[in-house]
């Protein structure tokens, strides 16, 4: 189920963000992809050239910056690749394949922060990022109840993935979260999202 | 008070003051801005460093990468953004992004990639600027460095061979060059009658795939469809370089 509908949301919704995050996540997409199938498969045919272009510009911010962070945190910080990351990633296989996976992701990825230029950051710098990304995001919302007023559109779906996946994931520390929170509309756009489209599963992972 | 400051870059060529993207960023910002930069360009008598070009130095510190230097100069209140709201704010970050992710990797293709261009152009002109034996190692390393970035950020599942990556990172560079086209319509800059920080990054990503002559030219090609785009470098160019062009 879980390989089916992240084949439908990549589609959809363009790269899929919770599948780098490991097994406890990939199971969220379920509802995700009712989120986006409720609203058609072209979400944003009804905006017009800017706002698409504004569309897919802050798509890209959303990959640039949350994307990037999530996996600097998953896999830079040694306190998270120690205690969390490294188990989970590699909790799948048998000893030794769980290590040698591990460790093969973590050079991977940090071949990649390097060659984007995030190689030297600290976690001061990259929380830093992710407090400018998420204040953009949250001055573009404003006030209104989706980003392109009344309408989701596949931006909507990207921010509130991320977003709620940095909100309800465990790591050893909660500045990640803690940035998140500190933006009042981010947070109430991620509750309104998960009110409306996923009330049927119980009461919500947000406090 | 403010010390002096003084930058150092890749050098320019065809009418361009630097054929090199983020130094232009940087020059161009500083322009918008008032910022007193000292450009020097690097020559035979660099002994190379170990920061990326562009670099500021000032009396006590040296900052490298474009968006430090412009958050630098911001501190030292040169602010070319002072003048837009909070949303335009934002979405200077979000088109920047868009600019890193979608232009910039066909932009490193044309320049340090496709053979032809590397070995006729961009490899010759780099070797030229800098002292022996460094010309005849860090124009290769760039281009490995160009590459790597391409693979590492783009060459990822469902698209495993170089040439499909090469297929998708043009694409995407076009889809790219149309949307700025579109939000840049008849204005202009992005953001009202003064130029800020989103026009000098356009303007450091355009203008040297704009105006630099390359074998291989199909991005050009699809810039220079793009009139207004075309019109928007001119523009910059006229306005803000024309003078120290001669030092070129």
């Amino acid at each position: 189920m879980s390989l089916v509908a992240e084949a439908f949301v990549s589609q959809i919704a363009g790269k899929v963000p919770f599948i780098h995050v490991g097994n406890q996540v990939v199971s969220e997409l379920g509802p995700i992809v009712q989120f986006v199938k409720a609203k058609g498969h072209s979400l944003s045919d009804g905006l017009d050239e800017v706002q698409k272009a504004e569309m897919k510009a802050y798509m890209e911010l959303v990959n640039n910056m949350l994307l990037t962070a999530e996996l600097y945190l998953q896999w830079c910080d040694e306190a998270t690749v120690g205690e969390i990351t490294h188990a989970r990633y590699g909790s799948p296989y048998p000893w030794p394949l769980n290590h040698i996976l591990a460790y093969q992701k973590q050079w991977e990825v940090k071949r990649k922060m390097k060659a984007i230029g995030w190689g030297n950051k600290t976690l001061d710098q990259v929380l830093e990022d992710v407090d400018q990304c998420c204040q953009a995001l949250s001055q573009r919302l404003g006030t209104q109840p989706y980003f392109f007023n009344k309408q989701p559109t596949e931006l909507d779906a990207l921010v509130f993935g991320h977003l709620y996946t940095i909100l309800t994931t465990q790591l050893t520390n909660d500045e990640l979260s803690e940035k998140v929170k500190n933006y009042s509309n981010l947070l109430a756009f991620c509750r309104r999202i998960e009110q409306h489209y996923f009330e049927d599963r119980g009461k919500g992972r947000l406090s | 008070m403010a010390a002096p400051l003084e930058l150092s870059c890749w050098g320019g060529g065809w009418g361009l003051p630097s054929i090199h993207s983020e130094s232009l960023v940087v020059m161009a910002y500083a322009k918008f801005s008032g910022a007193p930069l000292k450009v020097s360009f690097i020559d035979n008598t660099w002994r190379g460093s170990r920061g990326d070009v562009p670099i500021l130095t000032t009396e006590d510190n040296t900052v490298s990468q474009p968006a430090k230097i412009l958050n630098f100069l911001r501190k030292q209140k040169y602010n070319a953004d002072y003048e837009l709201s909070a949303k335009q704010g934002a979405d200077t970050l979000a088109y920047i992004a868009l600019l890193e992710e979608k232009l910039l990797p066909a932009v490193l293709h044309t320049f340090w990639v496709e053979s032809d261009n590397y070995f006729t152009v961009t490899k010759p002109w780099f070797a030229s600027r800098i002292p022996f034996p460094l010309s005849l190692i860090l124009p290769g390393r760039m281009s490995r460095g160009a590459l790597n970035r391409i693979l590492l950020t783009r060459g990822e599942p469902p698209l495993y061979r170089v040439q499909e990556v090469e297929a998708q990172i043009y694409r995407d560079a076009k889809e790219c060059l149309n949307l700025l086209s579109n939000r840049l319509g008849t204005s202009q800059f992005f953001f009202g009658d003064t130029p800020s920080t989103l026009d000098a990054y356009v303007f450091g990503f355009l203008a040297p795939l704009y105006k630099v002559r390359f074998p291989k030219v199909q991005l050009q090609e699809h810039l220079k469809q793009l009139s207004n785009l075309c019109r928007f470098c001119d523009d910059i160019l006229d306005s803000y370089f024309r003078l120290s062009l001669g030092d070129g």
